[in-house]
Parts: structure tokens; sequence; C-alpha cells
């Protein structure tokens, strides 16, 4: 029995590993695929989720209303700095990083100011069941769960509505997009929009699982950050699911066979290993070669 | 009057391109824009399209001064734009592109039997990328396209360009259909002397990006007038 629970146990951290990369970075690798732009505010964004779901939870509401109220938030926020800054920057990858940078400082060192460093919690919901000698929070399946829909949910979202059509063709030819009367900077907005939603769903997600604090988003960034470098911009959707099954895999086993903060490390050698084969990411390279195939 | 440029002049940043143009085109006429390379006949459709800035001057569009207008609201009423090189959005499927073309005009519904009726080629490829077909049959995905919606008038740019002679000819055809059948007006940018002679009822000459004369087009019959407004 203890055999079948250590089994069980790797799974479930290959899933928990994976939920939280994807969780983390689902939001960023949106915008970054639409509009080639990385938000290093995405983390901060997750932190105004933490924030909203643990208030408002806290305020008594139930915890799924929580955690939409997580995401109209930030959604709203992004929304707004979508309209003020980052609009300037589109497809300028190094000016746009060091904007939304400096705007991460100013978000987390403002809610520091008016909040305080002290941490909130709130509990992680809905048990643990156990396997043997194993024991599993029931929790951490859900947030699998939910990185999966949200994956899924996208992947239709751009593949199968009149706004996803809108979306490509504002992405592969703008200018042409505009001459067919697609308002291309309204997708962008609504796109920043929804990847910020996203991020703050994940926080207020995340709240249930960590001490919620204005540098609450530190902890997420750099991960997310390696994440969608790792799955590139051509298919960004499939690049995350590709990026988070492999950097997860990767985690799970060096966790095991040495600790937990070898497994961390250990994403950073798994993306630098990566970024050597395949510069631009791996779903660049699965498109191009894809692309090849096809001349052929 | 369909469309109505009045003493326009425009270009990129503060480089002149086209300058003090007065242009009228009336409802169901097909008027060709020729002239030699690099005389501005690009940047005068994307003037009327909004894709290049107007520093003075004023484009109207059915009564409508549009001069103000970014080029997706005057997609939406009614100008359809054929830009040189096609514009087809190529990761995406044939029929992905034609939906899109519903922005053209203000149809609620596609109306992607209009565009299979002048180019069935498009119907057996809906499923395709339009990356990957012929450079006849993206061009008569990219007119076609703009058939899905409701377009006034069709600003068609190098239809020629890059395509084997027997799909000009049919776009030749085409054109001339959609104009007398459906009533659609056009203004065509072109160098091919047989397809502008197919095709349109006036020509316009362009010269550094002014307009130097109005010629009917049997007028280009004559070697010698082909040769200094073409240079062929």
């Amino acid at each position: 029995m203890d055999f079948v629970g250590q089994i069980v146990s790797y799974f479930y951290q290959y899933f928990d590993n994976a939920a939280f990369l994807i969780l983390a970075a689902v939001g960023l690798i949106l915008i970054y695929g639409m509009m080639g732009v990385i938000n290093m505010a995405h983390g901060e964004l997750m932190m105004i989720g933490a924030y909203v779901a643990t208030l408002t939870y806290n305020a008594g509401t139930p915890v799924p209303l929580a955690i939409a109220l997580a995401g109209c938030a930030a959604g709203a926020a992004g929304i707004i700095i979508e309209r003020l800054i980052v609009r300037h920057f589109y497809n300028q990858l190094l000016s746009s990083l060091v904007v939304t940078w400096g705007l991460s400082l100013i978000l987390s060192q403002g809610v520091l100011v008016l909040l305080g460093p002290s941490t909130m919690n709130m509990p992680t919901p809905l048990g643990s069941f156990s396997v043997g000698d194993f024991s599993f929070g029931v929790y951490r399946m859900v947030l699998f769960g939910v990185a999966v829909a949200m994956i899924v949910g996208i992947w239709m979202l751009f593949r199968y509505t009149a706004f996803g059509n809108r979306a490509h063709a504002a992405m592969e030819n703008p200018r042409m997009a505009e001459a067919l009367g697609v308002n291309t900077r309204r997708v962008y907005t609504t796109t920043f929009g929804l990847g910020s939603a996203l991020g703050g769903i994940a926080g207020g997600m995340f709240a249930m699982t960590a001490a919620v604090s204005p540098f609450f988003g530190q902890s997420y960034t750099p991960l997310a950050f390696i994440t969608v470098v790792i799955g590139g911009g051509a298919n960004a959707v499939l690049g995350l699911a590709y990026a988070a099954a492999y950097l997860a895999g990767v985690q799970t086993i060096t966790s095991n066979v040495f600790n937990q903060y070898i497994g961390y490390v250990s994403i950073m050698a798994a993306a630098f290993v990566v970024l050597l084969a395949m510069p631009s990411g791996i779903s660049d390279f699965i498109e191009r070669r894809r692309m090849r195939s096809m001349q052929r | 009057m369909m469309l109505e440029l009045s003493s326009v002049c425009s270009g990129y940043g503060r480089v002149r391109i086209i300058n003090d143009v007065s242009l009228t085109v009336s409802p169901g006429e097909i008027v060709a824009v020729i002239g030699r390379n690099g005389v501005g006949k690009t940047t005068l459709m994307k003037t009327i399209i909004g894709e290049v800035q107007t520093h003075s001057g004023t484009v109207t569009f059915r009564k409508q001064d549009v001069t103000a207008l970014p080029t997706s609201a005057r997609a939406k009423l009614g100008i359809g734009y054929v830009p040189q090189g096609r514009g087809i959005f190529s990761r995406l499927t044939v029929g992905a592109n034609l939906a899109l073309g519903t922005g053209v005009g203000t149809a609620s519904q596609p109306n992607l039997e209009r565009a299979f009726e002048f180019f069935p080629i498009l119907k057996k490829r809906l499923r395709q990328p339009a990356g990957s077909m012929s450079g006849g049959e993206q061009q008569q995905l990219a007119i076609g396209r703009i058939l899905v919606g409701e377009p006034d008038i069709m600003l068609l740019d190098e239809p020629s360009e890059g395509i084997q002679p027997s799909i000009v000819q049919e776009i030749g055809r085409t054109v001339r259909l959609l104009s007398r059948q459906q009533g659609l007006t056009v203004v065509i940018v072109e160098q091919n002397l047989s397809l502008i002679q197919a095709v349109a009822d006036r020509c316009v000459v362009i010269d550094n990006g002014a307009v130097i004369a109005t010629l009917a087009p049997d007028e280009l019959d004559d070697p010698e007038t082909a040769k200094t407004y073409l240079a062929i």
C-alpha cells in the first residue's frame, strides 16, 4: 500500500507543480502571445486578486464568489494599466519589460504603504484524502482542474469565436485587420484585461495556499516568466501546456531525488537546456517544423 | 458621388507623397489609377482607407467626411480594401479569413454565398490554411473576403501582381461583373495594360503624387500615350 501511496504522491506533486506554473503564467502568456509584451507587473495583478479574495472572504463572501471578484478587480486594474501605460509599448519587448517592472514596484510598494507589511490568510478549503500513509489536499487537485480548464477555455475562445478570429487577425497583420473593420485597440485592451483577470483568479486561488502580503506576486513572477519564455509565442496556449508539462516533470523528479530547493533551481537549469536547443521556445520550434513539413 | 477626394495631401510623418489630389468616383464606376512605379498610387489607396494620414484636404465617402475617421471605422462604412500583396492572414483558414470580411460594411450575417458565386474555388478550400494557397487563389480570397461583407466600394491595389495571366483575366472579368451586376464601385491601381483596358471606365494618371491626366481606356491603345503614362 505504501508503494501505491508513493506513486500517487509523485503524480500528485507533478500535477501540483504543473498547476502552479500554468496558473501563474496563463494570463502572462496570453498577453505575450497576442501583443508581444511581457507584463512584469503580472505578479502584482495576482497580488491584487489575492487581497480582494481574502478581504471579501473575510467579510463573509463565499469562496467561488470571492475568486470571481478577484478576477474582476485584477481585470479592471489590467484595463486601466493597458489604457494608460502598456499600449504605448506594444511589440517593444525591452521597453515594456522595464516599464512594467517599474509598475510592479509601484504597485507592491503602494500596497505596502496602504495595508502595511503584515500578512493575511485564507484557510485552504475542501480537506484532504489519504492513500496508504500519504495524505493529499483535495484543493490542490482543484487547482490543477482549474488550470486545465483555463488552457482549454482560452484555446476554444481563440479558435472558435469571432473574437478569437479578430484577435488572430490583429496579431498577424494589424493594419489589414483594421481595414476589415477590426478595432485592434479594443482587441488589445480586451485581451490585456482578460489576461489580467486570469492572473487575478490565479492570485485569488493561491491566496488559499500561501500567505498574502504586498510582495505576494514576487513568488510567482519569475517562474511565470520562465514558463512563458520556454513556451514561446508562436502558439502561446499550447506552448504553455508544453512548458508546464516539461518543467513540472523536471521539478518533480529533482525535488524527490534531492530536495525542494534543488527542485526549484532545476527549473532554471531545465529552462536553460531548452533555450539552447530551441532559442525561441517550444511552440515556435514545433510550429516551424510543422510549417516546413507542410511546404514539403 | 460615391467617393470624393478634394485637394488631398497625405504622406508618412512629415514626408508628403500625395500632393493636392482631387478625384471623384461615381456609384458603380470602375476607375483605374495608373502611373509609373513610385508615384504614389498605393499611398493614394492607403489615404482613402485611412492607413496613411491625410495632412490637408478632405476624403468624402457617400457624402460623409471620413478624413478624421480611423481605418476600422471607414471599413465599417463600406470601404473594402484589397491591398498590394493581398493581405491574407496566412495562419488562419480560408473560412476564418472570409468570416473577417463581415467587418466591411454593416452586414450582420456573413454573405459567404456571394463569395462562392464569384470564386467557387474558395468553397473547396474552406478548411485549408490560407497561406498554403497559390498567389492567384489568395487574390481570389482577398476579393472574396470583401464580398462577404457589404462593401459599397472596393479598393484593389495591383491585383495582377505575381499572378499567372489566365487568373488575371478571370479576376478582370469578375471585377467587371461585380460592378455591372452588383453595382459595386471600384478603384483599381494597376500596371497591367490589358487588365486596365478590360475593366476600367476611366483612367486617372498619377505622377509625383498628383493627378496629371484623365484618359479613356482606349486612349492607351496608342503606344506613345501608354509609354508616356505607364512607362511600358
